[in-house]
């Protein structure tokens, strides 16, 4: 196993913070990218501030959030407010391939770290920045975050048990899915610069990018005028497709039967091979129409069943079934711990935690995170010596005048 | 100067639905030469909804429609010689071939990585699985409910009043795969990346849809390997205000992180003096007290109506949101100056206008060249490109026609 990863020797100066951006460059991070984190002292990263703490113990740290979106990241701390401190900002971002940022609008470009700044310096530097509605348009100079995607997305009023309401989606769904296209979006501009040598600004909303989850909703409204109505776990096309009541406490089981050999394997694993010829279940158009009486039957039958050893069994007859995890499943899972996928590095605050890791194998490059997140500003003199050039005394200097 | 960042990019697509169609879909659109392969009966997708009245047609999907825009689509057989020796030529040239395929399926088709390794040694082949090609899971079947159950994300969604009694529900639509199409992208554009940075050669991927679902569940899985407890659907958020609340015409999103958002929040709300009580003295305060909390936000927000309280709080600086409808999102003023929705004409003429650019690249925008290919709409062309002699493109092609 080469132990090169793909983006070995790309640099990233990120300026992001909270869950959008830091996902984003998690992806670099993870891609083998020296992904620089610049921090402030007085303009803590929210996630650095929020629960679960290690131990329930409080601690800038000690954040399980902070420290699973950066791992593998540096950390430096500069005061932007102070001319020394936007001078190595400065000069970082000139030696760097990209810059990410997730300021409001405009702030940037009076730091003097906009896209046509740098760009003087290092014409073919990458910059993306993310926003919630993009740097231009009647809405850009307001603020939306992640959360609030999922309602705006028309996702919340998509999603709900049949006959409720609009509901959330557990997690601040529009940052993961801007961050995995921001940085899908780094990657283009970087694979154009490696063509043509030519850089570029790239400008992301956080709304715009969440926009196509709902495809299928907007597609029916263009083509009939309707959206699709919320209906819990169920599909449009197939049936059985549920979550359904087995043994113990909150019990469930998601099956979801999308052919005829799936659906006679189903009823034969549960015990029950009639209902496979059952008139009102013997093809998928039928069994859309009985839906109802489908699952109080399917319900019945898996009620007294363990969902674990019903998701072997069924999973064993060809049927697609997972009971859903719990995080305390997924962590003790023997499929994810076999696979390696759970990271479990020693961090100098909290020690070895398990934090899930890269989601993907590359068979000729290392495809395993080397180090934890960083202690807030744990890198600034290294940072500062490799990538600007400044001597200790210098680097002592500035920490006495308080710019790191 | 190409006008595309991934112009001269070669990607092959194959497999059936959402997840290699969205990775191969976000490099076609921004300018790789993407060839959807095909079985002779075409991608199940095409049968799949929405359709226009609602009448099925494999021409007339509309998330296949979406899904598939700016690519080529060729049929072959791949259980029979000659299609085979056909993917084989068209995969030589390729810079990736990304697919959905199970590892059955890919032996069936003789389609493995040592074969096409040795055909082309610097393709990079992506295998996009439910559980990934490893581990006691790795033959398991899924689909977007399976995977969400899978992964960790049904069970943070969901409950509500009497909630352990409603199973565990799945946002909606196919987000799970669309989710894992962008990191197999990014996985994808990194091993292609890596070549030209870092000499690496082609590389097999392993993709993991459990995977990709349990590494965006926000800070959920760190509340165990932090904090020891068991997130769930029917626990509560660790900060408020963050909930979806009835105004007088309808639903609105109101969140506040920062505590200056909560103080502009009181003001918005005319200070009260509940407002001032301890109990709701910070956002994890607040959380803890939010039964207490939210009859009294409750009060105001049911007083004024959902646009007065949305644009109220976009002047205040905070993150509040509409619950958009799709037709909401189609009238959006926002979106229509930025010109985000994309309109293309379909095969029979008719007009369809999609969602479009996640990202405003300045050199190289996204952009709509293309609608989707209808059935072996490029079957020939491919093959004539890929040097086949005449005969067998013509046999290829034809035996293509006369099926659909």
């Amino acid at each position: 196993m080469a132990a090169v990863k793909p983006l070995a020797g790309i640099r990233v100066a990120d300026f992001t913070w909270v869950w959008a951006g830091p996902f984003a460059t998690l992806q670099l991070a993870h891609l083998g990218a020296d992904v620089i984190k610049i921090e402030s002292r007085s303009r803590l990263d929210t996630i650095r501030g929020l629960p679960p703490y290690a131990d329930n113990e409080a601690g800038i740290n000690r954040a399980g959030y902070f420290n699973q979106y950066n791992q593998g990241k540096r950390s430096i701390t500069l005061d932007l407010s102070k001319p020394e401190g936007l001078e190595i900002a400065h000069q970082i971002a000139a030696k760097s391939d990209v810059v990410t940022e997730n300021f409001s609008a405009g702030v940037m470009d009076r730091l003097g770290l906009g896209y046509d700044a740098l760009k003087r310096v290092k014409p073919d530097i990458i910059v993306v920045a993310l926003s919630g509605y993009g740097s231009t348009g009647p809405l850009s100079k307001y603020i939306s975050y992640g959360p609030a995607q999922v309602p705006m997305s028309g996702l919340a009023g998509l999603t709900g048990y049949a006959g409720s309401g609009a509901s959330e989606v557990g997690i601040s769904y529009g940052d993961p899915n801007a961050g995995v296209h921001g940085a899908f979006a780094v990657l283009a501009a970087l694979y154009h610069r490696q063509q043509t040598g030519e850089g570029q600004y790239v400008d992301m909303s956080q709304w715009e990018a969440s926009i196509g989850l709902v495809a299928e909703g907007l597609v029916d409204y263009a083509m009939n005028g309707t959206q699709p109505e919320r209906s819990g776990n169920r599909d449009p096309q197939y049936a059985p497709h549920g979550t359904f009541r087995c043994a113990g406490q909150d019990g469930w089981i998601s099956i979801a039967v999308t052919n005829e050999e799936e659906w006679r394997s189903l009823c034969t694993a549960l015990g029950a091979p009639a209902l496979a010829s059952d008139a009102r279940f013997t093809d998928n158009a039928a069994r859309k129409q009985h839906e109802d009486a489908l699952e109080r039957e399917l319900s019945s039958l898996t009620a007294e069943r363990d969902r674990w050893e019903l998701t072997r069994s069924l999973q064993a007859a060809g049927v697609p079934a997972f009971t859903p995890l719990s995080n305390k499943e997924l962590a003790e899972d023997p499929h994810l711990n076999e696979r390696d996928f759970f990271v479990r590095l020693q961090h100098p605050d909290v020690g070895v935690r398990q934090h899930p890791g890269i989601p993907w194998r590359m068979s000729d490059s290392d495809s395993t995170v080397h180090a934890p997140a960083p202690m807030m500003g744990q890198h600034t003199r290294e940072v500062l010596r490799e990538v600007v050039g400044l001597n200790d005394a210098r680097i002592d200097a500035l920490e006495a005048a308080g710019v790191l | 100067m190409p006008a595309e960042a991934l112009a001269g990019l070669r990607v092959v697509e194959c497999g059936a639905g959402v997840s290699a169609a969205y990775a191969a879909k976000l490099m076609a659109d921004m300018g790789a030469d993407v060839v959807k392969v095909e079985p002779p009966d075409g991608d199940p997708l095409r049968l799949r909804g929405p359709f226009p009245g609602g009448k099925p047609d494999p021409e007339k999907s509309g998330l296949f429609l979406y899904l598939n825009t700016n690519k080529r689509g060729v049929v072959l057989d791949l259980t029979s010689a000659d299609g085979r020796a056909a993917f084989d030529r068209i995969a030589q040239t390729a810079d990736l071939v990304i697919h959905n395929w199970t590892p059955a399926e890919m032996e069936q088709r003789n389609v493995s990585w040592d074969r096409l390794h040795t055909l082309n040694p610097r393709l990079v082949l992506t295998s996009i699985t439910p559980f990934g090609l490893t581990g006691p899971y790795s033959g398991y079947k899924a689909n977007n409910l399976v995977s969400s159950s899978a992964g960790g994300w049904s069970w943070l969604i969901g409950g509500g009043p009497d909630g352990d009694q409603k199973p565990p529900l799945k946002a909606f639509g196919e987000q799970a795969d669309m989710q894992t199409g962008a990191q197999a992208a990014i996985a994808s554009l990194g091993a292609v990346l890596g070549r030209g940075f870092n000499d690496l050669p082609g590389q097999h991927i392993d993709i993991s849809e459990q995977e990709v679902v349990t590494s965006f569940l926000e800070m959920n899985f760190m509340h165990w390997s932090y904090g020891g407890r068991v997130a769930s659907r029917l626990g509560s958020r660790i900060l408020h205000p963050w909930a979806i609340m009835e105004a007088k015409d309808g639903q609105i999103f109101v969140l506040c992180v920062q505590e200056d958002q909560w103080r502009r929040f009181v003001e918005m709300m005319g200070s009260p003096d509940w407002a001032e009580w301890e109990i709701f003295g910070d956002r994890l305060m607040r959380a803890a007290a939010w039964d207490v909390l939210e009859p009294l936000i409750a009060e105001y927000v049911s007083q004024h109506t959902v646009q007065e309280i949305y644009q109220e709080g976009l002047e205040r600086r905070l993150p509040f949101a509409p619950l958009s409808t799709m037709g909401d999102l189609y009238k959006s003023d926002h979106l229509a100056v930025r010109g985000f929705f994309a309109k293309v004409t379909l095969a029979d003429g008719s007009t369809l206008s999609l969602p479009g650019a996640p990202y405003r690249f300045q050199q190289t925008p996204w952009s709509l060249r293309r609608r989707a290919p209808q059935l072996g709409e490029h079957t020939a062309a491919v093959l004539d490109e890929a040097g086949m002699d005449p005969q067998t493109v013509k046999q290829l092609a034809g035996r293509a026609e006369k099926r659909s």
